[in-house]
């Protein structure tokens, strides 16, 4: 379980998160709307400890993310995290790629790391492309390969930052067919996205971000369909 | 005793060995200040501000100051203090430090090269510093600025003449030739064959390195 308390978090003298409250129970895929800027971004680097907060308190399986006895590093392979930019490693192969954490962090030989990764990556359908370098995959296929470098780590939570925005729309539908497959799978999610027909198909919960809190926060299809809050209409009307 | 003025296999096997101490010099310091300035780039990009201007500092110095003037005052200085040194290790030890004030500006261009989000991405996996630093940020960095530090290498070699103001003998390669032009008195052809010597051991390195960089280029891992 997750839990955050009234986070706050600023960069400088900008107030990014004004007090977030959200519980994310284990099994859950929770879905985070909202406008650029809304900290719904800022909130996921805070959950894995690559952000620090000046206030309240965030609990992943009851530690306690920013105490000072917590150590970051090993908190981190509880929480996979993929970001909206790519960001493979360019100098290493698919293979490698998925396979380098299990290997430097789990300690894991060539050879189970190996296996591993050629596992994950038939996960996500890219059983072809083991040896390929990033620079030789599309977008889309570049998105799988995050996903399956950050599930190789055995996360028990995936924080997905908006992984479908900087997509060719003909490539968005790939990597949400391999969301969906991993929500069915039961995997906690917490996923920042402009995709309402995912948000409301496989969000469990969808929480509307606006003005560095949560606005409004609801089962999925309640909330997209038929939102109680002004912003909140206001902002989907706009998506619309 | 007469002087013999004509140019004898003697006279090339003097340059040839001029050659082949310039050559050191150029491998020995370019190692060392590769090393040393691997490390002050390093720590440039760290966090505390007093190191990152004491080094910016120290950066400037080296780099403003002509390097035969480097030479001088440091070996003259570690005379004054009663620790005489022999012109090559003295030479060596001013032109590794004078390379790695070059390569650590190199290095620091290769660490910010490397996107955040990149860095973000492997921290996030849950490596280390170090391994974020070891696996990922050196091995990309290095492909980025490899050619900067080529050129770099060339020009330390061209640089070790320099080190003739120590008096240091046997002589390296320019200095062995001005010695052969001073009896020979045909310097346009001296001058020629030592150009040739210069360019022959410039093109080694460079070709050392285009086949460094071709296997990289080979396994596919051009940049977008």
């Amino acid at each position: 379980m997750i839990d955050i308390q009234d986070v706050h978090k600023s960069y400088g003298s900008l107030e990014v998160l004004k007090g977030v409250n959200l519980t994310v129970e284990k099994g859950e895929v929770i879905c985070l709307i909202g406008a650029s800027g809304s900290g719904k971004s800022t909130l996921l680097l805070c959950i894995n400890a690559l952000e620090s907060i000046q206030s309240g308190k965030i609990y992943v399986d009851d530690i306690e993310v920013h105490a000072k006895s917590t150590n970051p590093n090993k908190l981190r392979q509880k929480l996979g995290i993929v970001f909206q930019q790519f960001n493979a490693f360019p100098h290493l192969t698919a293979r490698e790629n998925v396979g380098l954490a299990p290997r430097l962090v789990h300690s894991k030989s060539r050879a189970e790391s190996d296996e591993l990764a050629c596992e994950q990556l038939s996960y996500v359908g890219l059983a072809d492309k083991l040896n390929s370098y990033p620079a030789q995959l599309s977008g889309g296929q570049q998105q799988r390969l995050a996903i399956a470098r950050a599930l190789a780590m055995h996360p028990d939570y995936l924080l997905l930052d908006e992984v479908t925005s900087a997509l060719d729309p003909e490539l968005v539908g790939e990597v949400l067919d391999t969301l969906r497959k991993l929500s069915d799978s039961g995997m906690t999610m917490i996923a920042v996205t402009h995709e309402m027909s995912f948000a409301r198909e496989v969000g469990d919960r969808v929480a509307f971000f606006h003005n560095g809190v949560i606005h409004e926060i609801g089962p999925a299809r309640d909330l997209i369909d038929n939102p109680q809050e002004i912003r909140t209409k206001e902002f989907l009307g706009k998506i619309k | 005793m007469t002087i013999d003025p004509n140019f004898s296999l003697k006279d090339l096997i003097f340059m040839a060995q001029g050659a082949a101490i310039t050559f050191a010099l150029t491998i020995i310091s370019g190692a060392i200040g590769t090393a040393l300035g691997f490390l002050i780039g390093w720590a440039r990009t760290s966090s505390s501000i007093l190191v990152v201007a004491l080094l910016g500092a120290f950066i400037d110095v080296i780099r403003s100051v002509p390097l035969i003037i480097q030479f001088i005052l440091f070996n003259s200085f570690m005379a004054i203090a009663d620790y005489p040194l022999d012109p090559f290790t003295s030479g060596i030890i001013t032109l590794s430090v004078y390379i790695s004030g070059y390569v650590a500006e190199v290095v620091k261009a290769g660490i910010e090269s490397v996107p955040r989000i990149t860095r973000l991405a492997a921290r996030g996996l849950g490596l280390t510093y170090l391994q974020d630093f070891f696996y990922v940020v050196v091995p990309i960095g290095v492909r980025t600025v490899f050619p900067s530090w080529t050129g770099l290498m060339l020009g330390v070699m061209k640089d070790t003449s320099l080190i003739a103001v120590l008096g240091a003998t046997p002589p390296e390669l320019l200095r062995a030739s001005q010695i052969v032009i001073t009896r020979v008195q045909e310097p346009l052809l001296i001058l020629i064959g030592a150009g040739c010597f210069y360019f022959f051991m410039c093109a080694v390195i460079t070709k050392i390195n285009m086949r460094v960089e071709r296997s990289w280029n080979i396994t596919g891992s051009t940049f977008k």
